[in-house]
C-alpha cells in the first residue's frame, strides 16, 4: 500500500536536490534570524516568535517532505477535492473567520490559526495545471474562460475577506498559467502576462493619478490593516529602514527604524525591510542571489518536466513565488503599493511557511520523477 | 512547432518576465540602498535621535597674576526620561527625599508628555552620588558647569556674571561669552516610532568641550586695595556710591576696576539690573573741575596760555549770560598755572573765552570724551559732548569748569592717562589674553594708541601745574609721601532730579591724577557720589587716590623718589619672598 502511494520509489538522499535544499534553508535561516531581531526588543509574553516560526518550519519540513514522496500525479488526482475543501475553508473564514484589523482572514484552531488564503494559491496552481493537463483541447473557451470560471469563487471569497495581496498572487498565477499552457492567440496571451507583469507599474499610474483621500478611501476598504498611522507612513519607514542600511547595514539588533518601532509589521510583510536595514545592500544581494538560485533551479524543473502536468505545476509555482518575492520586495522598497504579501520563506507566519514549503516540495517533487517513464 | 515546443517557449517566456521582475527589484534597491542612502540615513537620524544639548564648560577668568576669579564647578544635574517610567510617583517619592523638594512637583514633571525633563539643575554633588546609588529607572545625571565667583563681590561688575545654561549675561562673562562658552555637547537619546525615548541604552556623551580661559589686566590685590578704600570712604561720608579706576597709562591696561556697592555674583537672583550695572563704563555724570585738565590740554597746546601767563580772577566773581561764577578762593591776578592748582571757575571761563567753542570742543572729542573707549566691557556709554552749534550763550564757560558735559569715569581716567602718557591717547583694556583649554595662546591683547591729542612738552607743562595742583593746590591731600603726584581735584553740583536745577546739597567729588609723575605708572580716578558733609573732591576722593597709590606702589614696588625706602622696600622683598640662595644686590642710592 505504502509502495503504491510512494510509486514505488524509495526516498534516498539521491531524491534530494542539495543544492535545492540548501537554498531553501539558507533563507528560512535568514528569514528566522530577521525575525528574532526585530522582535526581541519587543515584550512579548509567552514563546518569542522566532522559536514559533521555527516550530512553523518544522511543521513546513513535515509538509515539504510530505509533497515530495507522493507522486504528483496522485496528489493531482486530488486537485478538485482540494479546491472545493479551499472554497468550504474559505466560506468558514467568511462565516467564523478571526477578525484582526478589519480583515477576516484567519480560522482559529486551539492556539494556532490556520489563513486558507496562503494555501488558496498553491491549491489553485494545481487544480489548474490539472485542468489543463486533462483537457488539452486548444479554444478560447477551453483554455481562459473554464479555467477562469474554476477560479473566481476562491478569487471572490479572498477578496470578500479583504486580502488583497493574496488575492492578486491568485490572480497573477491563472494569468501565468494561461501564458504557459498556450493559448491560439500568442498575442492574446502575451498580452495577458503583460498584464501580469505590468500590473504593479500600471497599478501605480493609475494610482498615482488620484487623490490622496481617494487612495485612502480605497486602501481602507480593500485593506483596513495598512496605513494606519497617516499617508504613505509604512512605505516611507519601509523606505528609510532600508535606505540607512547603505552598503554594509547596521548590524543584528542595530536596525535603529525596527529596533524602535518605526518599521511596522517588521516580522511578517516588512521583515525584507528589516534585513536590508541591518545587513545592507551587500546581505541583500546575497539574499536575492539565494532566491534567484531557487527560482533558477525550479525553472531548470520546470523546462525539464517530464509531462505536461509537471510542467505546468512547476512553471505555476514559480510564478506563485516569484510573484509574491517581487511584489513583496517591491512594495517595502516603494516600487508598488502596499498590499499584503508575505516574502516567500522569510515573513514570519504559520500558513504562508507551510504554504510555500508544500510548494517546494512540489517542484522538487516534480524534478524527482522526471527521470521516470510515464504511466 | 510542435505544441510541447510551444510550451517550452512559453516557460522561457515567463523565465525572461520573471528575470525583468527581478532586474526591477534589483534597481530599485540600488537606488534606495545606494544613491539615496545618506539621505535616508539621515532622514533615519532624524527620526529616532533627539539630541538634548548641554552647555559646555565654561572657561575661568584669571586676574593678572593667574589668581581664579571666576571658574566651573562641575556639578551634577538630574534629568528624567518620563515615557521610560513605570511608577513616576514612586521615583518622585526617591528624588524628593534626596533632592529635598516637594515629591509632587517632581512627579507633576515626570508626567508630562516628553522626552526629557530636567527635574534639577546643577545640585549638590553628594545629592547627585545618592542619586546614581539609587539607579532609578528612567532617571539620569549629567555633569554641568556651575559658575562659582570664589572672590565673592570682588570685580563683580567686571566680571559680570553667567546664567543657568552658561551663558554669559554681563560683564566680562557676556562680553567674553563666545570665547568663555565651552562648545554645547550633546546628549544623544534615542526615540521609539511612539515617541518613548529608550533609556538609557542610546545615552551617549560628546564632548566635553572647555571654553576659553580669558585673563584680565586687573590685579586682585589692587582691585581689593581699591574696593576697600573706596567702601571706606562712602561708609565715612555717608554717600551713595563710588568708583575707583586704577590703569596703567602706558598701555590702557585696566589694574582695578571698583565700585560701590557692589553685588555678589554668586547669587544674583532677585537683584536689579541697577544693581550689577558697571556704572565706570555705562554711567556718564557731570565732571566738574577735574576737565580743567583738559581745558589746560587745550590752552596749552594751542600756545594760547602760558604756565606764567596772567590772567584775571575778577575776585572770584564774574558774570556769564546771566548768571555768576563763583571762585572758592578769591583773587586779582593769578597765573596760569595757578588758576588750575585753584581750581578757579572764573579763570577757567576766561580761558575758554581765549580757545573759543571750536577749539575747546575739539580737544575734547581728541581726548575722546563723547566717544565710546573701546573698552572690552559691554554697555559702555559714548557720554555726551554736544557740538558748538547747539552751545548756548554759558556753555563754553560751563565745559570749561566741566559742567554740561557728561563723560564715563573710564573716559576721565583714560584721558588723563593720555597726559600722563606724553600725550598718547590708548585704548583701555581689562582682558590682557585668551588661551584655549589646553593652554594654548588664542588672543592676546597689546596696547593700542587712539590717537595723540597734546605734544609730549604740553604733556609735560600741564603735569608739572597738576602736581602744582597737590603740592600746592585743592588736592593737597592726595599727595603720596615719597612718589610725586600729578592730579585734580573736582567736586560737581548734582542736578536735584526735583528742582531740575544744581542742588546745594548733592554733588560728586572726585580726584583723578597719576604716580609718579617724573614716570607715570598708575593713573587713579576716585569718584564718590553725594558724598554728606564736607563734600569736596579735595577732602573726600583725594584721601581715597593717596591710600590707593600709596598701597599699590608699595605692592607693586615701584621706587620712591626718596633713597632709604628704596632700601626698605627691597629689604621686605628679601625676607618674604626670595629664598635664602638668591641673594639680590641691594644698593644704596647715596
Amino acid at each position: 500500500m505504502i509502495d503504491r502511494v510512494l510509486d514505488g520509489r524509495a526516498l534516498t538522499p539521491d531524491s534530494f536536490d542539495w543544492r535545492f535544499l540548501g537554498l531553501i534553508a539558507s533563507i528560512l535561516s535568514l528569514g528566522v534570524l530577521s525575525i528574532y531581531s526585530v522582535t526581541s526588543v519587543q515584550t512579548v509574553t509567552g514563546t518569542p516568535i522566532y522559536l514559533k516560526q521555527m516550530a512553523w518550519i518544522a511543521i513546513g519540513c513535515v509538509a515539504f517532505v510530505a509533497m515530495l514522496v507522493v507522486d504528483y500525479h496522485k496528489i493531482s488526482r486530488l486537485a478538485y477535492i482540494l479546491y472545493a475543501l479551499l472554497l468550504v475553508l474559505l466560506v468558514i473564514v467568511l462565516v467564523a473567520g478571526k477578525t484582526s484589523r478589519g480583515a477576516q482572514r484567519w480560522i482559529p484552531i486551539g492556539p494556532f490559526v490556520f489563513q486558507p488564503s496562503e494555501f488558496a494559491k498553491l491549491v489553485l496552481v494545481l487544480t489548474l495545471a490539472t485542468y489543463y493537463t486533462r483537457s488539452p483541447r486548444q479554444g478560447w473557451m477551453q483554455r481562459v474562460v473554464l479555467p477562469g470560471l474554476i477560479m473566481l469563487p476562491g478569487l471572490l471569497l479572498i477578496l470578500k475577506q479583504p486580502d488583497l495581496g493574496s488575492g492578486l498572487s491568485y490572480l497573477s498565477i491563472y494569468f501565468s498559467m494561461l501564458l504557459v499552457v498556450g493559448m491560439r492567440s500568442k498575442a492574446m496571451g502575451t498580452l495577458l502576462l503583460f498584464a501580469v507583469m505590468l500590473f504593479p507599474f500600471a497599478w501605480e499610474l493609475v494610482w498615482g493619478s488620484l487623490h490622496d483621500y481617494q487612495r485612502e478611501r480605497i486602501m481602507t476598504f480593500v485593506d483596513p490593516a495598512y496605513d494606519t498611522g497617516g499617508k504613505g507612513y509604512h512605505g516611507l519607514q519601509s523606505r528609510i529602514a532600508i535606505g540607512s542600511g547603505e552598503l554594509l547595514g547596521k548590524g543584528l539588533h542595530g536596525g535603529t527604524q525596527s529596533q524602535l518601532k518605526f518599521l511596522p509589521e517588521g516580522h511578517t510583510d516588512f521583515v525584507f525591510a528589516v534585513f536590508a536595514e541591518e545587513w545592507g545592500f551587500l546581505g541583500v544581494l546575497v539574499l536575492l542571489g539565494l532566491f534567484a538560485g531557487l527560482i533558477w533551479l525550479s525553472l531548470e524543473i520546470a523546462l525539464k518536466a517530464k509531462d505536461m502536468l509537471g510542467a505546468l505545476l512547476a512553471a505555476g509555482l514559480i510564478a506563485m513565488l516569484a510573484f509574491c518575492l517581487v511584489i513583496n520586495i517591491g512594495m517595502t522598497a516603494g516600487l508598488f503599493p502596499i498590499v499584503g504579501i508575505p516574502l516567500p520563506l522569510m515573513s514570519y507566519g504559520g500558513s504562508s511557511t507551510v504554504a510555500t514549503m508544500a510548494a517546494l516540495g512540489l517542484l522538487l517533487n516534480i524534478k524527482r520523477r522526471r527521470l521516470t517513464l510515464f504511466y | 512547432m510542435t505544441g510541447r515546443d510551444s510550451c517550452r517557449g512559453r516557460r522561457i517566456v515567463l523565465a525572461v518576465f520573471l528575470l525583468a521582475g527581478f532586474a526591477a527589484v534589483m534597481g530599485r534597491l540600488v537606488h534606495l540602498q545606494v544613491l539615496q542612502a545618506a539621505e535616508l540615513s539621515v532622514r533615519a537620524d532624524r527620526q529616532h535621535q533627539k539630541a538634548v544639548t548641554v552647555e559646555g564648560i565654561r572657561g575661568s577668568i584669571y586676574d593678572r597674576r593667574g589668581k581664579v576669579l571666576a571658574m566651573n564647578m562641575e556639578v551634577p544635574s538630574v534629568f528624567g526620561v518620563p515615557a521610560s517610567l513605570d511608577n513616576p510617583s514612586g521615583v518622585a517619592r526617591d528624588l524628593a527625599r534626596v533632592l529635598r523638594v516637594r515629591a509632587d512637583e517632581i512627579e507633576k514633571k515626570l508626567r508630562q508628555e516628553r522626552n526629557f525633563v530636567w527635574i534639577a539643575r546643577k545640585v549638590d554633588p553628594e545629592q547627585g552620588r545618592r542619586l546614581e546609588r539609587l539607579a532609578l529607572d528612567g532617571i539620569g545625571t549629567v555633569m554641568e558647569g556651575r559658575r562659582y565667583y570664589p572672590k565673592g563681590a570682588l570685580l563683580s561688575h567686571v566680571l559680570g556674571f553667567a546664567g543657568m545654561d552658561g551663558q554669559g549675561l554681563e560683564g566680562i562673562e557676556r562680553r567674553y561669552d563666545p570665547y568663555l562658552r565651552g562648545e554645547k555637547r550633546q546628549i544623544v537619546l534615542q526615540r521609539d516610532a511612539l515617541g518613548r525615548t529608550v533609556f538609557p541604552k542610546g545615552l551617549t556623551e560628546q564632548g566635553p568641550s572647555a571654553g576659553h580661559s580669558v585673563t584680565l589686566t586687573i590685579d586682585e590685590v589692587i582691585q581689593y586695595i581699591a574696593e576697600k578704600e573706596l567702601d571706606d570712604a562712602v561708609t565715612a561720608t555717608q554717600a551713595k556710591g563710588g568708583v575707583v579706576i586704577v590703569m596703567e597709562p602706558k598701555t590702557g591696561a585696566v589694574l582695578a576696576m571698583a565700585m560701590s556697592p557692589r553685588f555678589d555674583p554668586n547669587s544674583v537672583r532677585g537683584l536689579s539690573a541697577d544693581r550689577w550695572r558697571n556704572r565706570v563704563v555705562t554711567d556718564a555724570y557731570e565732571p566738574g573741575s577735574t576737565m580743567k585738565i583738559f581745558l589746560a590740554a587745550a590752552a596749552l597746546e594751542e600756545q594760547a596760555m602760558k604756565p606764567r601767563s596772567l590772567i584775571n580772577a575778577e575776585n572770584g566773581k564774574m558774570t556769564i549770560a546771566g548768571t555768576v561764577i563763583h571762585d572758592h578762593e578769591k583773587a586779582k591776578w593769578i597765573t596760569f598755572a595757578q588758576a588750575i592748582e585753584r581750581s578757579s571757575n572764573v579763570a577757567a571761563a576766561k580761558i575758554a573765552m581765549v580757545l573759543g567753542d571750536e577749539c575747546l570742543f575739539r580737544y575734547l572729542r581728541a581726548f575722546g570724551f563723547g566717544e565710546r573707549t573701546e573698552i572690552d566691557l559691554p554697555g559702555e556709554a559714548a557720554g555726551l559732548v554736544k557740538e558748538p552749534r547747539e552751545w548756548g550763550r554759558r556753555t563754553l564757560a560751563s565745559v570749561a569748569m566741566g559742567q554740561e558735559i557728561g563723560v564715563t569715569a573710564l573716559q576721565l581716567a583714560s584721558a588723563v592717562s593720555a597726559v600722563a602718557n606724553g600725550g598718547w591717547l590708548m585704548r583701555p583694556y581689562v582682558v590682557s589674553e585668551v588661551r584655549d583649554g589646553h593652554g594654548q595662546l588664542v588672543a592676546q591683547v597689546t596696547p593700542q594708541v587712539r590717537r595723540r591729542p597734546i605734544t609730549a612738552e604740553t604733556s609735560r607743562t600741564l603735569g608739572t601745574i597738576l602736581e602744582g595742583a597737590v603740592t600746592a593746590g585743592t588736592g593737597s591731600k592726595a599727595a603720596v609721601a615719597g612718589y610725586r603726584v600729578a592730579g585734580k581735584t573736582g567736586t560737581a553740583q548734582k542736578i536735584d532730579p526735583e528742582t531740575g536745577a544744581y542742588s546745594p546739597a548733592l554733588s560728586v567729588a572726585s580726584f583723578v591724577g597719576y604716580v609718579p609723575a617724573d614716570d607715570p605708572r598708575l593713573t587713579i580716578v576716585a569718584i564718590v557720589d553725594e558724598p554728606r558733609g564736607e563734600a569736596w573732591g579735595g577732602t573726600v576722593a583725594a584721601p581715597i587716590f593717596r591710600r590707593v597709590a600709596e598701597q599699590a606702589l608699595t605692592y607693586l614696588g615701584i621706587s620712591s623718589q626718596e633713597p632709604m625706602k628704596v632700601a626698605l622696600a627691597a629689604h621686605t622683598e628679601i625676607g618674604s619672598g626670595i629664598g635664602p640662595g638668591i641673594r639680590p644686590e641691594i644698593r644704596m642710592v647715596p
